[in-house]
């Protein structure tokens, strides 16, 4: 037992180093920019369908959901209201990251992982190039940006989604759905929607490479560490899902 | 040229090199011989000091290396070219981008001149026709000789780092492999070369050494091992005796 504390203590100074040297290779040369470019292309253009699909499905579970219990106490008209404000403020970010995390988290730690196991990675620092700065960076940065770029994309499907069940299946106005969606648009709502797919994305890649790179053992580490990456990075964004409601709300002057 | 003073190694609890004190000259020729497991790929990962030594000093033409921080090892790992077990070519990349890898990263070529550099390093390992493959399009052979040519793209090495270059290869292109190899390290240029076929390891090398549960047991030259009454040796030949028979 406390041989195991002392190793997740290691573990965790291991992962720190890493995710703080990879931020910091932003800032110093030499830039990686193919390699970023290629990370947008897997990771975002890539997770586009998907991240649609699913929010496009929570949305018009949500309004399904929604539009029968408020009719129930003759407030139908609220749908749009209601649905507009989980989802921009806490159902978009989730289901987005979750989606990411997933397919990028499991892609960049299998990746990562065999070619630690191929001494791909070896090769790279016998030729003197920081493996940090060529594979860690462009992932984290490209998560950083294209997680909130994801996240908007799929807000909106899910808004649509939503829309369409309100209005076609619930018989609700659709200028009322959508004039209520547009009074939801403020800049709290909007903002801690935003603000919380940076973050996650930085979760989700900075733990996926750190066990991509941590691969051991054959194929079962592989194994191991693709599930580790995927399992942690859900649950860390679940946590950092309400820490960073809690301190968004405050700071945006909501009170509970 | 290499000295390990020492040096004991192992992953977790489990020890897979135990005081292995070794000096190798600049332009010696050396073969490390062993079965699977015994440790002989550690040898190479701490010669480049890709891992730390539990303890034990690891000095590169005199300079300790053993507690040196990744930036500062950059100088010391260009004196070496190494060919890792399974080639190790970036699978992202083509053949042609894993030969120009080094020569992007740290040459100002012009890509007319990377280019030609390109073709020129896979002609000299004969697989210039495989330029525009991807790694998992080519036989073990081809991916071995994209490797070298590889590493050769790098800078000039002093030694040559071989870490089973022959492992899985026909008996007619292993000896291609050794061929180009022996020519490959001119004068006054070292090699070291991980195998555990005798056949190979006595077409290239000069110096055997025989590591037996992470242990150096044995070190010296070709009539030695021929000659040696230790057990573990005399079986391990005995597959390369009945060949030769
Ligand atoms: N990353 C690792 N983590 C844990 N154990 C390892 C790791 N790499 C190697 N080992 C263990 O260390 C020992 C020596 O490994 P090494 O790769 O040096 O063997 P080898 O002599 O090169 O064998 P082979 O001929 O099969 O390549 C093996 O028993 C192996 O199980
Ligand atoms: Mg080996």
């Amino acid at each position: 037992m406390s041989i195991d504390f002392k190793r997740a203590v290691d573990e965790l100074q291991e992962y720190y180093i890493l995710s703080v040297k990879g931020l910091l290779g932003i800032f110093r040369r030499p830039f990686y920019g193919k390699d970023f470019i290629e990370q947008m292309d897997y990771s975002g253009v890539g997770s586009l369908l998907i991240v649609c699909l699913v929010s496009l499905f929570i949305g018009m579970a949500l309004s399904l959901q929604l539009a029968a219990e408020l009719s129930v106490m003759g407030l139908k008209m609220y749908t749009g209201k209601v649905v507009g404000i989980s989802i921009i403020r806490e159902i978009g970010p989730v289901a987005a990251g979750l989606v990411f995390a997933g397919r990028v988290g499991a892609g960049m730690a299998s990746e990562l992982g065999l070619m630690i196991l191929g001494h791909q990675v070896d090769s790279l620092r016998v030729f003197g190039v920081d493996p940090i700065k060529k594979l860690v960076t462009p992932r984290l940065l490209s998560s950083i940006v294209m997680l909130p770029a994801l996240t908007i994309i799929g807000d909106a499907a899910a808004l649509l989604g939503a829309y369409y069940i309100a209005v076609f299946v619930s018989n609700q106005s659709s200028y009322v759905y959508w004039t209520s969606i547009e009074h939801v648009l403020t800049f709290q709502n909007v903002f801690s929607g935003i603000a919380k797919p940076f973050v996650f994305g930085f979760i989700i890649s900075s733990i996926s490479c750190y066990m991509g790179l941590s691969t051991y053992g054959g194929a079962v580490g592989l194994r191991r560490s693709t599930t580790r990456a995927v399992v942690y990075s859900i649950v860390m964004i679940i946590i950092a899902d309400f820490v960073l409601t809690r301190i968004l709300l405050y700071a945006l002057g909501f009170s509970v | 040229m290499i000295f390990l003073d020492d040096v004991t190694f192992g992953y977790g609890k489990r020890p897979v090199l135990q005081n292995a004190t070794l000096k190798i000259a600049a332009d010696e020729r050396v073969a490390i011989l062993g079965g699977s497991g015994e440790g002989k790929t550690t040898i190479l990962k701490l010669v480049l000091r890709l891992i730390r030594p539990d303890s034990g000093r690891v000095s590169i033409d005199g300079t300790d290396i053993t507690e040196m921080a990744e930036e500062e090892l950059r100088e010391i790992r260009r004196k070496f070219s190494i060919v890792f077990q399974e080639g190790a070519l970036f699978d992202s990349l083509s053949v042609k981008e894993n030969v120009a890898f080094c020569l992007r990263e740290f040459s100002k070529m012009t890509e007319e001149q990377i280019d030609a550099k390109v073709r020129e390093l896979l002609r000299v390992v004969g697989v210039e026709a495989a330029i525009n493959l991807m790694p998992d399009e080519l036989s073990g052979g081809m991916h071995r000789r994209v490797a070298i040519a590889r590493s050769l793209a790098a800078f000039e090495p002093k030694m040559f780092l071989y870490d089973e270059a022959t492992t899985g290869l026909d008996p007619v292109n292993a000896e291609r492999i050794c061929h180009l190899i022996n020519e490959l390290c001119k004068e006054g240029t070292g090699l070291i070369i991980v195998t555990h076929k005798v056949i190979d390891a006595l077409r290239v090398a000069g110096r055997f050494l025989f590591l037996l549960n992470g242990r150096i047991v044995f070190d010296g030259n070709k009539d030695a091992l021929l000659g040696s009454d230790n057990p573990a040796i005399v079986e391990f030949l005995n597959e390369f005796r009945y060949e030769v028979k």
